[in-house]
């Protein structure tokens, strides 16, 4: 448990649950190519206003959310999502299977998505084995906008005010289908750093911030607030760019052999996340150790021997982003080991870049959606998987992800969580192992706020998720 | 040229020779005052860059110190000895004190030599630190003793590449094993920015980070040194031989644009990570010690001040020369006219005794040379006239001898038939009385005309010592000769006719038509061109051609009358103008006498040339108007 709440204390009704934020969105919608910092701000603050059909867990298995049943034909080209009867969205209209299709239909023009006496159906010409791990993803959400672009969902808030970038105030849905949450509002306040944040939380301004990985794990020194980590589900790895001077697949393989991902991991990263080499973590896949990571700087050498010889003093630019305040670091010890075989890396934040050094979000449970997804912000081709519409079986999920670490375009270098923090007044806070707010499981409808403060033990530690294993 | 002249110019060169010697002396006595003073002004430099670099060396070690003796570091060392390290937990902490302590490069760094935390590359935990010997990272416990006790030049690798630096090393001891704390500053621009730099005088620093010469690494006060590679060739001297150096380097073609630079070169300990901008030479210095180059300071100092003064000093000393000649040829001037004074005047004496001013003296002044020379002169003239007045005591005789000559041959040959007459009368008296009568007529008759004879002749001299003076009228002397020839024109023709076998005389005039009219007496010039025509008759008994040439000469007009004859001698010449000088037997010698007084009266001169058997001419120049005559 985040907190041990005396036993006297109840949940009760009422209060503000305030949060904090790094990203600064203009718009309440998830973009297209957001940085993870963007994603995971949208899709928690979407998530607290809409609804998806389906909802993972942890483990990956779907849960009822708008959608209390689907089925699907044998080649899983045709699904039947049954509706959660007399949901409404916020401006009172019903969530009927007609409102749901057009949603659908407008996310998806590739599928045909047909509404039904109290049921919506999906069909597309492909086989879609992992339509439910998509339909789970926050940019499934069913929302519709006003003439403000403000989003109307079903979900446990609606917006009352909207500032964009600054401010984001929602209100309890008193008609929310699971129920009204405990407190009476949200008040999202954006554009702050983690060091606002954790000196905001540290002076009681704020109930729930951001902490990065490495600042998380246990209660502060006070106990005034205890942060958690989630599994997992970001993978930072160097992308060689398309015009990267960098071509020859020896001297990428070189380079992926010079970093020491542990001195990294443990220093800088302060132990948060793990080395990788593979694209999706081990909790996701449980091959991943299939794939090495240990440093050889050896075999770089041999590796490098064979390579075409860069041109004398030739150097490779290697671009960060300054947003991540580890990245620098990082980018700067992988220069550092890639030097000690010769190979010139110069680390900076513009001019011509030959590698990049990227955090992409892993944002389903699901290690083929993930595959996906994090092939196509890595930029790379989509896996292609033996079994048509595959990705179902472990062997295809292998071949795919080896495949795409076969030229090594992606050097994997660390699987990271994310974290946040709450203070003392929240109660029941039990954030997402995937990172969301609220996902399948507990959410913030289970959220209440205590009347004051109550020190937390200081041995008390944050969720710690056991390893998933092979699913 | 003259001899003032000549003295002039002398005295002048000498005067500017002088004057370009001491400006050349005092020039170059200036010129080597002043590259002294730039050299201990460059050499005050260089020791103000040792004192600065040894005082910034202690202000470093005592940061580090503080360092090392820092709770942080403390803390870092007792966890390290505990074997409880956690590098995640110091990642950060070198950059954090680095920054308290104002030091560009900072890291700790345990006992085995590895990094624990690094300011200026914080990414390089892990990574060996080559400043820390082996030799004393194996003597743990004796690691300070082993270490260098004051501040040392060192590379330090950068993310962005290699820099200078200014380190000390610490060792913060609290078990066993010792905690490195090495702390550095740049050795950049902001370094030469504490600098004390003379105007007129620039600090660059070469960082010798390469083995090639790298003209990035060379930098002044505002950055990367502009003309960079004009300098390699120094710091490459320095690079070889790890002495310093001086070099001159001329930038533009304006001598003011000229730096001396001095290189000096920074040394530092050689580590573990050999420099690879160190060379062979570079390992030992003149102190012993193991040392490599590590950068070279060059102190550059502008020539402009020396060569503006060096100007300054030109100009002034080509005023002074300037002046110093105009007073030189305004001395020279009156000294040569002093000298010159008495060669002057008696050259000016000599041209007056030249003119026949025999009377010319010259003022002897000095009793030196030249004044011997000036009373030489006036003996000389004295002598002078004193022999003219004997030439012309003799003259004046042989005159009144040939006056005595003609008078008695003149007036011997009347009264010779006078004599004899009077003899004839007396005797026809006494011997034929009755003859008498007849030849008393006789003689009579012969008497009156020998008297007439003899008055002619007197009448004559009379004449000759009457000559009337000019009565001026305009004339045209075309007209004048003209009426000469008239007059002579029937007593050529009739000798013509008394005698056949006579050869003629003919007459060829050539009269200038645009002649002018001159101011003279027609008649007196009548009178003298008859005179000629009538000489040239008689020097032409056998014939020949008379010729009468008139010419206008401007302001004047020329008259010249020709014959054929048979010339003069050129004694003949020179007396012909004599008075009663004559070559024919009947003359009376006073013809061109007479012809001559009256061309002197009109302010005209007389000339003859002959040459024999060929001929005579006799030209007169006459004056347009005689008062601008010839004198």
């Amino acid at each position: 448990m985040i907190a041990a709440a005396t036993a006297a204390t109840r949940p009760h009704y009422g209060g503000t649950l305030r949060v904090m934020l790094q990203s600064a969105p203009d718009a309440l919608e998830l973009p297209a190519n957001a940085t993870p910092v963007d994603y995971w701000d949208m899709a928690r603050t979407l998530s607290l206003v809409g609804d998806t059909l389906v909802k993972l867990d942890a483990r990956g298995d779907p849960r009822p959310a708008l959608a209390v049943a689907w089925q699907s034909d044998n080649n899983a080209r045709h699904w039947l999502f049954t509706l959660r009867p007399g949901v409404k969205f916020h401006d009172f209209s019903a969530a009927s299977p007609a409102a749901i299709a057009q949603i659908l239909g407008t996310l998806h023009s590739n599928w045909s998505v047909q509404a039904s006496a109290g049921s919506v159906s999906i069909e597309s010409e492909t086989p879609m084995p992992s339509l439910l791990a998509e339909l789970a993803l926050p940019r499934n959400l069913l929302l519709k906008q006003d003439a403000n672009h403000v989003p109307i969902g079903t979900g446990l808030f609606l917006v009352a005010q909207w500032q964009p970038a600054k401010l984001l105030k929602l209100a309890a849905n008193e008609d929310s289908w699971a129920g009204r949450p405990f407190v009476d509002a949200i008040e999202i306040e954006f554009a702050k750093s983690f060091r606002d944040q954790a000196i905001a939380l540290e002076l009681d301004k704020t109930d729930v911030i951001e902490v990065s990985p490495q600042a998380a794990g246990g209660s502060s020194p006070h106990g005034t607030s205890s942060s958690s980590l989630s599994l997992p589900v970001e993978l930072l790895a160097l992308v060689f760019s398309a015009n990267s001077k960098a071509q020859d697949p020896r001297l990428r393989e070189a380079l992926a052999l010079t970093v020491d991902r542990k001195p990294i991991q443990s220093v800088l990263l302060k132990g948060a996340g793990e080395t990788a080499a593979s694209v999706l973590p081990n909790w996701m896949t449980g091959y991943s150790a299939v794939f090495s990571a240990p440093a050889n700087p050896q075999r770089a050498h041999a590796v490098l021997a064979e390579a075409r010889q860069p041109a004398p003093h030739l150097s490779y630019g290697l671009a960060y982003d300054p947003r991540d305040p580890q990245a620098q670091l990082v980018a700067e010890r992988i220069a550092l080991n890639a030097r000690e075989v010769g190979i010139t890396v110069q680390v900076s934040l513009s001019g011509a870049e030959d590698i990049r050094l990227v955090r992409v979000v892993l944002p389903s449970p699901d290690p083929a959606t993930s595959l996906d997804e994090a092939a196509r912000q890595l930029g790379l081709p989509q896996p292609v998987f033996s079994t048509p519409g595959g990705g179902t079986s472990l062997d295809d999920l292998y071949q795919a992800e080896h495949s795409l670490l076969a030229g090594h375009a992606v050097i994997p270098l660390f699987h990271l969580p994310v974290a946040s923090a709450a203070s003392a007044r929240v109660r029941d806070w039990v954030p997402s192992r995937l990172g969301a707010w609220n996902e399948a499981g507990p959410s913030l409808a289970d959220v209440w706020l205590a009347d004051r403060p109550e020190v937390l033990r200081q041995d008390s530690r944050a969720y710690s998720f056991p390893p998933v294993g092979s699913r | 040229m003259s001899f003032r002249k000549k003295l002039l110019l002398l005295f002048a060169a000498t005067v500017l020779l002088c004057v370009a010697v001491i400006s050349a002396s005092v020039y170059s006595t200036i010129r080597r005052s002043f590259e002294q003073a730039n050299q201990d002004r460059a050499n005050a430099i260089a020791a103000q860059f040792r004192s600065e670099f040894q005082r910034r060396g202690l202000g470093v070690t005592r940061k580090v110190e503080s360092i090392a003796a820092s709770e942080t570091v403390q803390r870092v060392a007792l966890d390290m000895n505990r074997g409880t390290t956690d590098p995640g937990e110091y990642v950060g902490e070198a950059r954090t004190l680095a920054s308290q302590q104002q030091l560009d490069f900072l890291e700790l760094v345990d006992y085995r030599g590895t990094i624990l935390s690094s300011a200026q590359w914080q990414a390089k935990f892990g990574y060996p630190e080559a400043t820390i010997p082996r030799a004393t990272i194996a003597q743990a416990t004796t690691a300070a003793d082993t270490l260098p006790a004051g501040a040392f030049l060192k590379r330090e690798e950068l993310p962005d590449g290699a820099t200078l630096g200014l380190f000390a090393v610490r060792v913060a001891r609290v078990g066993e094993q010792p905690l490195y704390v090495i702390g550095g500053e740049r050795l950049d621009q902001g370094f030469l920015s504490t600098l004390d730099i003379p105007v007129g005088t620039r600090v660059l620093l070469y960082q010798n980070l390469d083995v090639k010469w790298d003209p990035k690494s060379l930098f002044d006060l505002n950055g990367s040194a502009a003309g960079a590679d004009r300098i390699a060739p120094l710091v490459a001297k320095v690079r070889d031989t790890l002495q310093e150096s001086q070099g001159v380097i001329h930038w533009t073609s304006d001598p003011g644009d000229t730096e001396v630079f001095h290189a000096i070169p920074l040394t530092g300990p050689i580590v573990n990570a050999t420099n690879p901008g160190a060379t062979d030479q570079g390992a030992a210095n003149q102190n012993g010690a193991n040392q490599q180059l590590m950068g070279v300071l060059l102190v550059g100092s502008s020539r402009r001040p020396l060569i503006e003064l060096e100007r300054q000093i030109v100009s002034t000393a080509m005023l002074v020369g300037s002046v110093g000649i105009l007073v030189a040829v305004l001395a020279s001037l009156w000294f040569a006219a002093r000298v010159t004074r008495p060669v002057v005047s008696l050259a000016e004496a000599a041209r007056r005794v030249a003119a026949g001013d025999l009377g010319a003296k010259v003022e002897v002044e000095s009793s030196d040379e030249l004044g011997e020379l000036a009373a030489a002169f006036n003996r000389m003239t004295e002598d002078l006239v004193q022999q003219k007045d004997r030439t012309l005591q003799a003259e004046r005789v042989a005159a009144w001898r040939e006056l005595a000559r003609r008078l008695a041959h003149e007036l011997k040959n009347p009264l010779f038939p006078l004599q004899v007459t009077v003899e004839n009368l007396i005797r026809a008296k006494q011997k034929s009385p009755e003859m008498f009568e007849e030849v008393f007529h006789e003689g009579t008759a012969t008497l009156l005309a020998e008297i007439n004879n003899l008055k002619t002749i007197i009448g004559r001299f009379s004449e000759f010592s009457r000559m009337p003076q000019p009565q001026r009228q305009p004339t045209q002397v075309n007209d004048v000769v003209r009426a000469v020839l008239r007059v002579f024109d029937a007593q050529l023709q009739q000798a013509q006719l008394q005698d056949k076998d006579k050869k003629q005389i003919s007459v060829r005039t050539e009269l200038d038509q645009a002649l002018p009219e001159i101011s003279a007496d027609p008649d007196l010039l009548h009178r003298a061109l008859q005179n000629l025509v009538l000489n040239a008759i008689d020097a032409m008994p056998q014939g020949g051609e008379l010729a009468i040439r008139t010419e206008s000469l401007g302001d004047r007009i020329e008259v010249s009358v020709s014959d054929t004859g048979s010339g003069l001698t050129q004694e003949e010449c020179g007396r012909l103008f004599t008075p009663y000088y004559t070559t024919k037997k009947h003359g009376t010698g006073l013809g061109l006498a007479i012809v001559q007084s009256v061309v002197s009266d009109h302010g005209g001169k007389i000339s003859v040339e002959s040459t024999k058997e060929k001929g005579t001419t006799f030209r007169i120049e006459l004056p347009c108007n005689p008062l601008t005559g010839w004198s």
